[in-house]
């Protein structure tokens, strides 16, 4: 299913909302070209008394519920929209990538419909999968490694004014 | 543990094919616009199955 729709709105929400979010995850690594596929968007944000009256903005714009699973580890809160089983990950800790401003000063800005995202860097949502261990975190590593060396290869052919892949 | 049937050299041949498969699947979707990017959303199918 094509997330661009999805991501839009959630874009909208977040601007609206003046909620600072970072996309992270496997959502976050399709963008940055990861063959790879979720069932939730990942969002990494700072727990504070604004930002979570933020975030039931933002839920009241999705028309989402505000859940909060039992895992004390990443602060999680939970958007879920009962309608189309529509599922955002809002964590205020993230295992091996250390603070939300260190993921921010490394995140790109991307426009998605009209409107900002922040999204990860590839190290980063590399090194969240290696901490976390899990073993669907695992099973992508490798995809996500290939897809940063592919990045650089890019980057660096387009530097030098050579095709790409050569 | 179930042995595959195949030789070091077969099992290697294998590794570097799948590796060129996955890296020419990179290079297609970085030369895409990266709102291009996102049919990866796995829409939820009853209690434990999804699909993309």
């Amino acid at each position: 299913m094509d997330a661009q729709p999805v991501l839009a709105v959630l874009a909208r929400a977040l601007e609206e909302a003046r909620l600072e979010a970072i996309l992270i995850g496997n959502m976050a690594a399709a963008l940055h070209g990861a063959p790879v596929s979720t069932v939730d968007v990942d969002f990494f944000f700072r727990k504070t008394r604004g930002n979570l009256k933020k975030l039931k903005e933002v839920a009241g714009t999705l028309r989402a519920s505000i859940l909060r699973p039992y895992y004390p580890a990443s602060g999680l809160f939970r958007l879920q929209r009962d309608e189309d089983a529509l599922q955002v990950d809002f964590m205020s800790a993230i295992d091996g990538v250390g603070s939300f401003e260190r993921v921010r000063s490394r995140a790109k800005r991307l426009a998605m419909g009209g409107h900002e995202l922040l999204v990860a860097d590839l190290e980063d949502i590399i090194a969240s999968k290696k901490a976390a261990g899990r073993s669907k975190d695992k099973a992508v590593l490798d995809i996500l490694r290939v897809t940063l060396d592919e990045t650089k290869r890019a980057q660096q052919s387009r530097t030098r004014g050579t095709p790409e892949g050569k | 543990m179930k042995r595959s049937g195949l030789n070091k050299a077969e099992r290697e041949a294998l590794r570097k094919e799948s590796e060129r498969a996955l890296r020419e699947l990179i290079r297609k979707r970085l030369a895409l616009p990266v709102e291009k990017r996102l049919n990866c959303l796995r829409k939820k199918v009853g209690l434990r199955a999804t699909c993309l």
